[in-house]
């Protein structure tokens, strides 16, 4: 394998796994930026959207259909959870938060074990992305392209829809001062549980796609939420570009890390934030501790 | 003078304590009343080994409600005391010893991880408990980390990868990686699989550990493919094992290098599907093993199980308790002294075989089988097809070994 194809590999591995890991970022960062607080549901619900993504797969036989329908079903799931649970807890302190969203976890995942089972369940990419790309005499598979593809344009259309529309300048406003928000007329319960069901949406979103990789297994959850942490602590709790570019980090460090150090491979991503915590204590891009 | 009576310090002190041994009393009171025999199983239910877990705690309920239909053992209904450890070490001591003090429990199985099988044996003497494992690889646990109170039914990890080093004598391969999980029992049989190579006068070219959990493969296969390698052999399990074929499945793996692996479960067979087609492995247990006690145990286990065929850590939990079975009828009783003298040198004829119990170091010895992951009429997944099975004294170590003389 040449330099070029071996560099060319890595980079492909390394930008498909930082678009899974920017939707489970990507999503918690949206959630804290506007309700200040850390949903530890986060992982459960980005297992969940790999199960309810195999049921679509196995009955409908569309993953396109399962890649639209489950973050649909778990963005409701979360907006339900929010207008039923979280918006009576506002004026509490933090602690119970961390209570009542560890709670969905652990309802969440028995519910999910009740429902698929314990064993871990196949779903396979769909036929035309389950081949395979030669380029310098190395195979690409089509699936961690189509990955990295998906990855630009999820990460595209949350920017636009943050910069260009009356939500994005909304959910933008609310992070920033939402009590002056609600002086204006504006009705910011509504922007709470929209955002906290496009974010749990969006785990759910990066759980489908994660599925091919890892099949959907009860194991998901676990790393997911403490991965999905870390990137937002390295990006800045609350900001967008923040998370894109934690997930980045932490994929090329991991990756490159895993090739010479394999001995280390737990360690990288907890070197990243630790050194980022060091230089800058709010993280990259996030507000001053 | 003194008219109130105050309750006396020692009256009090010996009624708190009253009250607080009270659940314990009551417990074991009951226990015998009820006249159970209770086998503990501290088993990782959870955790990326989950589903090991969960097929020995499937297994061992299996036979529990046949055996106690026919009256359990010495006439005693069996109680099985499941807890979920998460595949941790510190935890399942923990739980082991609650079982021990709080239930009375004497027997113990189904500890999943061999790092928690290492942590547990040292304690056997003073619980005055047996362990019989049904799934632990980690070579040691009959060799240097021995303990009298402690049996192995299984077919261990250098058992294994012995039948798969002694299939490839023949095999058409001449160098070799390897790829295990980075725990005990992964470093152990890479290290076995290491040695049998260089017997055999073929190429180890060098090896990788990945942490339990791993969620993206693609480096180790960059690295497997980077070896140049004829084969890589395999030593993962659960979730990984399942993450790491269906990646390699994705990089087209199997078209530049035979993919053999220690052991390759009905689990992540259904999991990752056509992405195992080829595999060669070494199975513990398979449910396509020709014999009649096996067709037997396959037909009431898909009649119990909607059709289902049993797994390869179903079908060794199953054997391990037809182990206590044999033993504890022979003992006449659990007592720790009077059982482990009954198991040493027992032989059970079963679904895998004879298992001889031998005494020297309480190894099951038993036959090695090889087979490749094919498609097979009547299954929507590949399934285990047997294509050598190796006899019992090629397979099993020398006493207290871990290593082959031959």
């Amino acid at each position: 394998m040449s330099t070029l194809a071996f560099l060319l590999t890595q980079g492909v591995n390394a930008l498909s796994q930082a678009a899974l890991l920017f939707f489970l970022g990507v999503g918690l960062t949206l959630i804290f930026g506007i309700m200040r607080i850390v949903n530890f549901a986060h992982g459960t619900l980005y297992m969940l959207g790999a199960f309810i993504g195999y049921s679509l797969v196995r009955y409908t036989g569309s993953y396109w259909l399962a890649l639209l329908m489950a973050p649909l079903a778990v963005g409701a799931i979360g907006t339900a959870f929010e207008l039923g649970i979280l918006r009576w807890l506002y004026r509490r302190d933090a602690h119970a938060f961390l209570m009542v969203t560890f709670g969905l976890a652990l309802v969440t995942g028995e519910a999910v074990r009740l429902i698929w089972g314990s064993d871990a369940l196949q779903v396979p990419p769909p036929a035309v992305l389950s081949g395979v790309v030669f380029l310098l005499d190395e195979p690409f598979p089509v699936y961690r392209l189509f990955l990295i593809g998906f990855g630009i344009v999820v990460a595209i259309v949350i920017w636009q829809l943050l910069e260009r529309t009356r939500l994005g300048l909304l959910i933008r406003a609310t992070s920033q001062n939402a009590e002056m928000v609600h002086a204006l007329g504006i009705d910011v319960q509504l922007v709470r549980s929209g955002v906290f069901g496009i974010g749990c949406g969006l785990a759910a979103l990066g759980g489908v796609l994660a599925a091919p990789l890892v099949t959907a297994a009860h194991g998901m959850a676990a790393t997911a939420v403490i991965d999905a942490f870390v990137i937002v602590i390295i990006g800045g709790m609350g900001s967008f570009l923040g998370s894109l570019i934690g997930a980045l980090l932490v994929a090329f460090v991991q990756v490159f890390g895993n090739y010479y150090l394999p001995d280390f491979a737990l360690a990288f991503m907890y070197l990243v934030m630790l050194l980022v915590l060091v230089v800058r204590p709010g993280g990259l891009l996030g507000k001053e501790a | 003078m003194q008219t109130k009576s105050h309750p006396s310090r020692r009256g009090i002190l010996t009624g708190a304590g009253a009250a607080l041994a009270a659940p314990y009393l009551w417990t074991s009171a009951q226990a015998q009343a009820a006249g159970t025999i209770k086998v503990g199983m501290p088993l990782a239910l959870t955790g990326p080994l989950g589903s090991v877990g969960q097929q020995q705690k499937r297994g061992a309920e299996f036979y529990t409600k046949l055996q106690n239909a026919k009256g359990g053992w010495l006439g005693k209904k069996i109680e099985l005391l499941i807890e979920d450890t998460a595949g941790n070490p510190a935890a399942c001591v923990r739980k082991a010893q609650e079982m021990v003090e709080r239930q009375d429990c004497r027997l113990f199985t189904g500890i999943t991880l061999s790092s928690e099988a290492l942590a547990i044996v040292p304690k056997l003497a003073e619980w005055n408990a047996i362990f019989i494992s049904s799934d632990n690889g980690d070579g040691r646990l009959t060799a240097e980390s021995f303990v009298p109170n402690f049996f192995r039914a299984n077919t261990s990890g250098p058992m294994g990868t012995r039948a798969v080093s002694l299939y490839l004598k023949d095999a058409p391969y001449k160098s070799f990686y390897a790829l295990g999980l980075d725990y005990a029992w992964g470093h152990n049989s890479v290290q076995v699989f290491e040695n049998e190579l260089k017997r055999l006068g073929k190429d180890f070219v060098g090896k990788v550990f990945a942490p339990t959990g791993t969620k993206d493969y693609s480096t180790y296969v960059t690295k497997i493919r980077q070896s140049g390698a004829d084969g890589v052999y395999l030593v993962l399990a659960g979730d990984d094992n399942n993450a790491f074929l269906a990646q390699a499945g994705q990089y087209q793996l199997a078209s530049k290098m035979a993919i053999l692996s220690e052991q390759l479960e009905l689990t992540a067979m259904r999991a990752v599907g056509d992405a195992c087609l080829g595999i060669i492995a070494s199975a513990r247990y398979a449910f396509t093993i020709d014999n009649p006690k096996n067709k037997e145990f396959v037909e009431l286990w898909k009649q119990e199980h909607g059709g289902q065929v049993p797994d390869q850590f179903e079908g060794e939990q199953w054997q391990c308790q037809r182990v206590f079975e044999a033993g504890i009828n022979k003992a006449g009783g659990i007592e720790a002294d009077k059982l482990r003298v009954a198991l040493e040198d027992l032989a059970i004829d079963d679904i895998k075989g004879n298992v001889h119990m031998r005494k020297c170091d309480h190894q099951g010895v038993q036959q090695g089988f090889i087979f490749k992951a094919a498609k097979k009429d009547g299954y929507s997944h590949p399934v285990p097809e047997i294509i050598a099975t190796l006899p019992a004294e090629r397979t099993t170590p020398p006493c207290n070994k871990m290593t082959y003389d031959d």
